[in-house]
């Protein structure tokens, strides 16, 4: 679809994916989308996470909805939030910070948050102070793999658990942990299999809807996400939708939600067909392996600290490897580093990287931006730029 | 390696000579403060000849447990400090820095850290053996060692702390600094040498203990220690943690400290307002702050995440322990964990304690993890009637803000106090 002839902002020429809808609309309402307020109505409790390393099946095994704190889908005044967190904090977590400040995630029953980088911490600090959330933890996460790192992990969830339970009064039990990560194993192979659309030459899919099914995925409860992601697989079988475009292109970098941020490489031409985003790969990369006669726990806590890696993560390498492995099972290109402004783990990866993918001839593209950005012209210009050096490279 | 032209220990080395030549010709300077220059001139000399002493360099950042390596016999070259001390004596980092723009490192990144790294890639600094680091304080010390290994070509250990105090946690720091001392024996086929690290850890419980006794005496009015020699305090513990040398300058300063209140004599002529600093100055503009302190009768009387030791002793008969013990009352590891009540409850004991008119925020714009804490603070210490000011800037980077600016905000801020 994004190929020579329609790049110019031309419509595309595809049948639009009508579960897609739901998941659009589930984006437009958030934070109040219907199910939330429902369930807020009825009683139910809605928790706050504020990082890929918070085990959300925890949460969803205590009877709570997890919905992941993001702000505004697009720049906007951010006085709050620069007011509290301060103009060189990453304006992921003052968009946060500012929806919160204003009331946006007032109906939050509690809000767990991870150890994982400044921003993110201090997000937490802030937001306990004055928000006003009822629950509030902190995972001490650890920065490398080892055993001890893997001890230490186990015991902080197992505290988070008892944590939990202390609050709510109540007792999670393994089964209703193994039914949770079941169910989020489930999501986690649905969106393996949407990504296996995206190896294809011509995905039916571009990177920006897909980017709208990962937002949806963690603001809807899974029983229904999982149900909708099914109807858009079977959707996607039999859709005769194939995008083509100038390059094949990977995202990596900094947390990023606003779909329309890619639709604007895509409307330059790129192909974005893979990810190494905390919305996306990050989220979603690796199951939760129960071994036979394993506490849930132990599993969980061995998944979250073992997934597909977090700049902050030591050492570097492994996350090196596993972007050049996506790079080269997704067939791309080029890779765009997309890294909001004080977003320091990623900018400090980022020598390193380029030199990494550098070797096995795979172009980086480096772009800055704020968080809810839609792109500009300036963006536009640069990624034009990169495609005509892919192409003159091919 | 000494006689390259753009050697910055060398720079330094020789800006301390002529300091010192100048300060020991004056009378009127603190014994304490010449034994500081001597200190700086020793641990910079050290460092420039150890390559041709065959010594073996470890490379670490800020608040990594140096006594590891001075129990190893290994010359450790604290790189942040490295890059503050550039700025101070040479008052220029531009070449270092835009070596590490060349890097592809980002301006966001904390300029000591861009500053560190792009020194080595120009060979400013000398190559280390090994890279050695830590996640204290932030995630600039957390993420700068891999990328000097890079450029070096040399191994490294990252010593992960953890974010809370747990005793599990604390345990598990304790197993890094095992590992990093195998890791440190397998490298320099040194052996670790478990009673000197014990004394080094004895000696370092003295440290802090002084340092305390030195705060105490920072209350009385007017306050005995010089405006800004605070950074005195905080060098000493970043360079010599543990060493003889920072026993015989706390106890001399003690003295001389003890025999000014005796007198009610003043570190300044006349004392006017007390602050708070919260975060370091400017390197660059230390002469500057000094010589506007001294014009406005300003005095940092207490600073809670750099002099404010936590509670505690350190236990030289378990001196892994013990270093794990210090990585927690460091007072900048205050801002470290989960900014709790606690954090706060100190900066208004400060306050009181100290007696305290005014404090300055020092918003260094590449440190993310302290800025994020100004409105805390600020809310904190409106509770004990301290209104706070905000300077924007950058440790070492001139192009944030400028003299006339700071001078401008300060003077504001005097009129304020003065009208209270």
């Amino acid at each position: 679809m994004y190929d020579h002839q329609n790049k110019h902002n031309s419509q595309p020429r595809y049948t639009p994916l009508k579960t897609l809808e739901v998941f659009k609309a589930v984006n437009r309402s958030f934070p109040h989308t219907d199910e939330i307020n429902h369930i807020h109505d009825q009683g139910g409790k809605v928790f706050g996470w504020l990082c890929t390393y918070v085990p959300e099946e925890i949460l969803h095994a205590a009877g709570i909805l997890p919905v992941r704190i993001t702000g505004y889908d697009r720049e906007t005044d951010l006085d709050d939030g620069n007011a509290y967190l301060y103009m060189n904090n990453c304006s992921f977590s003052r968009s946060c910070l500012q929806m919160g400040l204003t009331k946006e995630y007032a109906f939050l029953d509690g809000v767990v948050g991870g150890s994982t980088c400044d921003g993110a911490r201090r997000l937490f600090d802030l937001w306990r102070q004055y928000i006003g959330t009822p629950f509030h933890h902190v995972l001490t996460v650890p920065r490398k793999y080892t055993e001890n790192a893997h001890s230490l992990y186990l015991a902080e969830v197992e505290m988070f658990k008892t944590h939990l339970e202390d609050h709510l009064e109540i007792k999670i039990t393994d089964e209703e942990l193994m039914g949770s990560i079941e169910l989020y194993n489930q999501t986690r192979s649905l969106l393996r299999e949407l990504y296996n659309h995206r190896k294809k030459p011509n995905p039916p899919i571009s990177g920006s809807e897909v980017m709208e099914v990962l937002d949806a995925c963690f603001r809807m409860p899974k029983e229904s996400f999982n149900h909708h992601l099914k109807k858009l697989l079977q959707e996607l079988d039999g859709s005769q939708n194939a995008y083509s475009g100038r390059a094949r292109l990977m995202l990596s970098g900094s947390v990023l939600a606003n779909p329309d941020f890619i639709s604007s490489i895509e409307q330059q031409g790129g192909l974005v067909v893979a990810d190494e985003l905390c919305t996306s790969t990050r989220y979603w990369g690796d199951m939760v392996e129960v071994q036979p006669g394993e506490p849930p726990l132990k599993a969980l806590a061995r998944r979250y600290l073992n997934n597909y890696p977090c700049a902050r993560m030591f050492p570097s390498e492994e996350r090196f490897r596993r972007i050049i492995e996506t790079a080269r099972e997704f067939k791309v290109d080029g890779v765009i580093s997309e890294i909001i402004r004080y977003c320091v783990p990623y900018s400090h990866d980022l020598p390193l990287l380029t030199k990494r993918l550098a070797d096995i001839n795979i172009p980086v593209l480096s772009i800055d931006l704020e968080y809810g950005s839609s792109g500009s012209g300036q963006i536009a210009t640069r990624v034009q730029a990169f495609l005509e050096m892919i192409e003159a490279k091919k | 390696m000494k006689k390259a032209a753009n050697n910055k220990i060398q720079s330094i080395v020789r800006a301390c000579r002529i300091i010192l030549r100048m300060i020991e010709a004056d009378p009127n300077t603190r014994h304490s403060q010449k034994m500081y220059y001597r200190m700086l001139l020793q641990y910079y000399t050290r460092l420039r000849d150890a390559r041709e002493n065959g010594q073996f360099i470890a490379a670490h950042t800020v608040f990594f447990p140096a006594e590891i390596l001075l129990a190893m016999d290994i010359i450790p070259m604290h790189t942040e400090t490295t890059t503050w001390m550039t700025s101070l004596f040479t008052g220029e980092c531009g070449d270092i820095l835009a070596a590490g723009a060349r890097l592809g490192m980002a301006t966001e990144i904390c300029a000591p850290h861009r500053g560190m790294a792009g020194a080595f890639a120009s060979g400013a600094l000398p190559r280390p053996d090994v890279m050695v680091w830590s996640n204290m304080v932030c995630d600039n010390t957390a993420k700068s060692g891999e990328l000097v290994m890079d450029i070096c070509g040399c191994p490294g250990f990252f010593i992960d702390r953890p974010f809370k105090d747990s005793g599990l946690e604390k345990t598990y720091m304790a197993g890094e600094i095992r590992d990093m001392i195998a890791f440190l024996e397998d490298k320099s086929g040194k052996k670790m040498d478990y009673d000197r690290l014990s004394t080094i850890v004895e000696r370092m419980d003295r440290q802090i203990e002084l340092t305390r006794q030195v705060n105490e005496l920072r209350k009385n009015v007017p306050t005995p220690f010089s405006p800004l020699g605070f950074l005195e305090l905080l060098t000493i513990d970043y360079l010599f943690p543990g060493q003889p040398e920072s026993i015989e300058y706390l106890e001399t300063l003690k003295a001389e400290l003890e025999e000014m209140v005796k007198q009610k004599k003043g570190a300044i002529p006349k004392e006017r307002f007390r602050l708070m600093t919260l975060f370091i100055p400017p390197m660059y503009l230390m002469s500057f702050l000094e010589k506007l302190s001294v014009e406005s009768g300003a005095v940092s009387v207490i600073e809670p995440f750099f002099t404010f030791w936590g509670e505690g002793r350190l236990d030289a008969s378990r001196p892994v322990e013990a270093v794990v013990e210090k990585a927690y009352m460091i007072p900048e590891t205050r801002m470290y964990g989960p900014l709790g009540e606690s954090a706060l409850e100190a900066i208004k004991k400060c306050a009181r304690e100290w007696k305290v008119d005014g404090a300055v925020y020092y918003a260094d714009v590449g440190c993310r993890h302290s800025c994020a804490t100004i409105k805390l603070f600020k809310d904190a210490l409106a509770e004990v009637d301290v209104p706070v000011l905000t300077i924007d800037c950058d440790v070492v980077d001139q192009t944030v803000t400028s003299e006339e600016e700071v001078r401008d905000k300060m003077e504001r801020f005097f009129e304020l106090l003065e009208d209270r």
